[in-house]
């Protein structure tokens, strides 16, 4: 275990400056951490966060959003109350408000408040978002994306509602729109093998050739800017040897492409395989070569 | 030549209550800036604006990631004659005088206040209270050209052009603080003088609101005869050539 990660056992035993830093730490890394949080909210009373003045509010919040996770609304309401009586009126407590509420269930009342806080400030973003979440914890997806796509209509480069978007649709199955979203998210990282990865993922379940080419694309762009993509590699692998079924057996170039592909990420696993757990363990081996497609 | 001593009352009555005077001013500044500055309201339609630009944008440096049917299907969007975004919107051309927009009126007069009020009054008071002292010498010797930044108000043709007098202490001040303010007020405060003179001499242009339907017209354009060259089409020779 390394240094940086500390466990819940172990947050009893650290001093209030490294509790402070820890939660410096997990606020700068967007790590969520809800369940350390929320302990160090319950169990360590003598962590008095008034004494930083600088960043007390954020850390606030961060405890908000750590105690709702953990189902924990009373400790919430606590630390809301205190934010409250320092921002009277702030559209963002009336919107950790609005958490509370949906964290109860009591979802009807947290699209009142959101509701409210839109009617005074229609650019409020978060708002709007948030009732995209009221609607998904209640399992209308339908009606999640209906609004996330009016959200979207306004808030066009927001790439967490693209990628929330492209989520929404792949749970109801709609994959083409999916794709569409994930490529809007491409266009803001051009760069990300994930990315490329989660389109060629998408193409490959799509099917048909032309979608089946794409993915191949794409799974080879992913594999050349992170070679150690494990999943891209094995898709490639999917994909070539689906490919191979699809085309004319006869001397066609892209055939030979794709088995030349498909030999070479064939190859590529065996040679990661080996390096990860030496030469002896050949089950992924059997496994890969029962995949394999003789020529 | 011999060397001019300056009498210690000097530094106790004028150079430093110039200091003290020049941070104390800074710090209200910061604080009367804090309580006349207005939220700026933004306009849900200028933000759906500015975010359709961006998208524009980034469709035109990254489309290349996209199969040509899925940029074809973002450009049709964009720039259809009959349903494209950028020719069904029509927006009112808002680059008019900005005298006639109350909310900005009130912008300028908010900014003449907190910025060019106090630089004239305090710099006037300062130059009639402590005109005429010298007040510190820079500890290296400088050439006759900087005399009238560092003299003004002490037209002597044969000092040393490294003492400098009251008024431009005043003006070295205003300038020099800007880190003691970022320390005690934190960074992006409203106290530093020299910043707002850089806005005044180079945003005049930037401080006016785009014009929609030009910004419009320009993506359109340059979208319109943007390429599409399919980045992947050799990703798979790349990748085994690379690996051979």
């Amino acid at each position: 275990m390394s240094d940086n990660d500390y466990s819940l056992a172990s947050i009893g035993d650290l001093s209030e400056d490294e509790i402070f830093d820890l939660l410096r730490k997990w606020r700068e890394s967007n790590e969520r951490k809800s369940r350390e949080i929320n302990k160090i909210w319950t169990c360590r009373p003598d962590v008095v966060i008034e004494n930083r003045p600088n960043e007390k509010y954020l850390i606030y919040e961060q405890i908000i959003l750590a105690t709702l996770d953990c189902n924990n609304s009373l400790g919430a309401i606590m630390v809301i109350n205190t934010l409250d009586k320092q921002f009277p009126r702030s559209l963002r407590v009336m919107r950790y408000k609005a958490m509370v509420l949906e964290s109860d269930g009591r979802y009807e009342d947290a699209l009142q408040v959101l509701d409210e806080i839109i009617k005074v400030d229609e650019t409020n973003a978060p708002a709007r978002k948030r009732r995209v979440a009221v609607m998904k914890a209640q399992g209308l997806i339908g009606d999640a994306i209906k609004e996330l796509v009016d959200y979207l209509k306004k808030y066009s480069a927001d790439m967490e509602a693209w990628q929330e978007l492209s989520e929404l649709y792949l749970q109801i199955g709609e994959y083409s729109r999916a794709v569409y979203c994930v490529e809007e998210l491409l266009l803001h990282q051009p760069h990300s093998h994930l990315l490329h990865q989660r389109v060629a993922d998408i193409r490959y379940t799509m099917g048909g050739v032309e979608n089946l080419e794409l993915a191949k694309s794409y799974y080879c762009q992913a594999l050349k800017l992170n070679a150690n993509n494990m999943r891209a590699l094995l898709g490639l692998i999917l994909v070539t040897n689906n490919l191979l079924g699809h085309y004319k057996p006869t001397g066609c170039s892209k055939r030979k492409e794709a088995w030349k592909l498909s030999r070479w990420a064939q190859s590529e696993v065996t040679k990661k395989q080996r390096e990860m757990r030496g030469a002896d363990d050949n089950a992924l081996t059997n496994m890969m070569l029962s995949l394999s497609i003789s020529e | 030549m011999a060397e001019l001593l300056l009498d210690p009352k000097i530094r106790l009555w004028v150079f430093l209550p110039i200091v003290v005077i020049t941070f104390l001013v800074g710090i209200v500044r910061h604080y009367v800036s804090i309580i006349l500055s207005s939220q700026k309201k933004i306009e849900l339609l200028q933000v759906q604006d500015s975010q359709v630009m961006i998208r524009a944008r980034l469709l035109r440096e990254n489309g290349k990631y996209l199969p040509r049917q899925s940029f074809a299907m973002r450009r049709h969007w964009f720039n259809n004659e009959d349903t494209g975004y950028f020719k069904v919107q029509k927006r009112t051309s808002n680059a008019q005088n900005p005298m006639t927009d109350p909310g900005m009126m009130t912008d300028m007069l908010k900014g003449n206040v907190t910025n060019v009020l106090p630089m004239i009054v305090i710099g006037g008071w300062i130059n009639w209270m402590f005109s005429g002292f010298l007040t510190t010498k820079v500890p290296f010797p400088l050439t006759l050209r900087f005399k009238p930044m560092l003299q003004r108000g002490v037209e002597l043709a044969y000092l040393d052009a490294s003492w400098v007098s009251s008024a431009s202490w005043y003006f070295l001040n205003v300038f020099g603080l800007r880190t003691i303010y970022a320390l005690v007020l934190g960074e992006n405060n409203a106290a530093d003088q020299s910043k707002m003179m850089q806005e005044q001499m180079s945003g005049a242009a930037m401080a006016m609101p785009p014009d929609p339907k030009a910004a419009f017209k320009a993506q359109w354009e340059a979208l319109e005869i943007t390429e599409h060259r399919w980045a992947l089409a050799n990703v798979e020779n790349d990748l085994l050539i690379k690996n051979d």
